[in-house]
């Protein structure tokens, strides 16, 4: 392959760094996903602990089928239609582990649906066949496509920006150095690169995950007496 | 069955249909046939006659790897079952061959399908496929559970290799309300903190009620959630309880099945009382 095709173009690169951005303002940071309630349990309490964790929610948890849901977002975007993308959120609504997870997925789909439609108003029409409450994996699967940005480099930037944001959390409630958290980043990204090429390849029959842990942690979150991240 | 005969027996092949109707003020089992290994046992009413309970029976007393078992339980409009299972279910280890459990249930208009199974032993080398399909009526409602034993722990036994697959998967007119996809992947990580966490026993109970359509609010208030957590008396890290857009969920991961078994009776009770103005009942096979 030449260097010319392999590359993605440079608007293509830019529009990627803004969506995958820590400054993309759809509140990520806020939300620990389980981590707080696992880490005050001191059942994370280092590096090692919470690498292995991240490591394991790549390899079975429920991130895999949320990154599923935006190459499915992606695809039916991509091929215009619009009614699979509405069934898929409907789905992933029904799936998301607890009530947390739900308004966490809720709150940062409807803030990017509204910053798209700020900046590229032209894609109001797919946006809005979603339907509302819009899940972020769906509005960053659809999003993605409709700014022309190529279908693995999305699934790429969805996964380091989650686990990026798992790496916030540690960082703030263990806590870690920077340092630390970088190491780890740096570490998993052969673990990433993994689950990106296997994503495209999964059936509807393979969206199973094993999500004992993050359903139990996010939902005694809710009950945890004083928090950092939100519910 | 002999294991070793796997290749020449394709295993069993048992199919169990059981349509519920209501007239008159009464709820009947109008059609139940079950064919082998499946049975149910004949109709009871407990309570009252509006509330038919059922009781099914796997004669083989285990399932082994090439079976495949399918359920159809149709509830008719106003119909209410309770249905549960005589015996713990045991999943043996297998040859190679996937073991698979298909349900499906159609819950009518205004119909209430409790779903009360006893818990299912996974035997170490196990290769299972559980499929719960549950179509709603516009006013249906819906209760389920579940609970699985990893490994026959009493003889020290763990899930080390072999693979358990669930899904649970409850639609309302078509449209997806709770999907539940759960696997696990019988090996040395199962002790991780994200999957069994050194416990052998999981358990899941959901109540999908009839969704008020106009009203934005969700069906279960957090008071209700509040009180199932506290129906639970041992260690609170064992239990989570949590909304669904159109019920409730409870999860627990431990080592105790009276314990799991007292809880989920426990929230059954206080949503029937809620939701079903129904009274509490003990099932017998329970005790």
């Amino acid at each position: 392959m030449d260097r010319e095709n392999s590359t993605p173009d440079r608007q293509q690169l830019l529009r990627l760094l803004q969506l995958s951005s820590p400054l993309l303002p759809v509140g990520g940071y806020s939300y620990s996903e389980g981590l707080e309630q696992i880490i005050d349990r001191g059942i994370i309490r280092d590096r090692e602990t919470l690498q292995a964790w991240i490591d394991r929610e790549l390899q079975t948890g429920a991130i895999r089928i949320e990154t599923a849901m935006v190459d499915r977002a992606y695809l039916a975007g991509m091929a215009g239609d619009l009614e699979r993308a509405c069934y898929w959120n409907q789905w992933l609504s029904a799936a998301r582990e607890t009530e947390e997870l739900r308004l966490q997925s809720w709150q940062m789909g409807g803030s990017l649906v509204k910053l798209a439609l700020e900046l590229t108003p032209e894609i109001a029409d797919s946006i809005s066949a979603i339907g509302n409450p819009c899940n972020y994996a769906i509005a960053f699967g659809v999003v993605a496509q409709s700014w022309q940005i190529d279908r693995d480099a999305t699934i790429l930037a969805y996964l380091h920006t989650w686990v990026a944001n798992q790496l916030g959390v540690g960082i703030k409630s263990i806590p870690l150095g920077q340092t630390a958290g970088q190491q780890i980043l740096w570490h998993l990204q052969a673990n990433i690169d993994a689950l990106a090429r296997t994503i495209p390849t999964l059936a509807d029959g393979d969206l199973y995950a094993c999500s004992w842990g993050l359903s139990l942690a996010s939902m005694q979150h809710e009950t945890l007496y004083s928090r950092l991240f939100r519910s | 069955m002999n294991q070793n005969n796997l290749d020449a027996c394709p295993g069993w092949q048992g199919h169990l249909q059981l349509t519920y109707g209501y007239s008159g003020g009464k709820t009947q089992a109008i059609e139940h046939r079950g064919t082998a290994p499946l049975k149910v046992q004949r109709s009871f009413y407990p309570e009252s006659a509006a509330i038919c309970h059922n009781t099914i029976l796997h004669t083989a007393g285990g399932v082994v790897g090439g079976d495949r078992l399918n359920i159809d339980i149709d509830l008719q409009s106003r119909s209410r079952a309770v249905i549960t299972t005589a015996a713990a279910g045991k999943i043996y280890g297998s040859n190679g061959a996937l073991a698979s459990e298909q349900i499906v249930q159609n819950v009518g208009e205004n119909a209430c399908l409790e779903w009360l199974p006893q818990e299912t032993i996974i035997f170490d080398g196990a290769l299972f496929d559980r499929h719960l399909r549950v179509n709603l009526a516009a006013t249906a409602s819906w209760l389920g559970w579940e609970i699985d034993r990893f490994g026959r722990t009493a003889r020290g036994e763990r899930f080390t290799h072999g693979v358990w697959k669930s899904a649970t998967e409850v639609y309302r007119q078509g449209i997806p309300v709770w999907i539940d996809r759960q696997l696990l992947y019988g090996d040395d990580k199962i002790d991780l903190p994200n999957s069994l966490a050194g416990y052998p026993i999981v358990g899941t109970l959901a109540w999908i009620g009839a969704g008020n359509l106009e009203s934005d609010e969700l069906l279960v208030s957090k008071n209700i959630v509040v009180k199932a957590r506290s129906l639970f008396d041992g260690a609170p890290s064992k239990i989570g309880v949590t909304r669904l857009t159109e019920g409730i969920l409870c999860r627990y991961r431990g080592d105790s099945t009276t314990e799991v078994r007292r809880w989920f009776a426990a929230v059954w009770h206080l949503l029937r009382h809620s939701y079903l103005d129904s009274p509490p009942i003990h099932l017998r096979v329970w005790q």
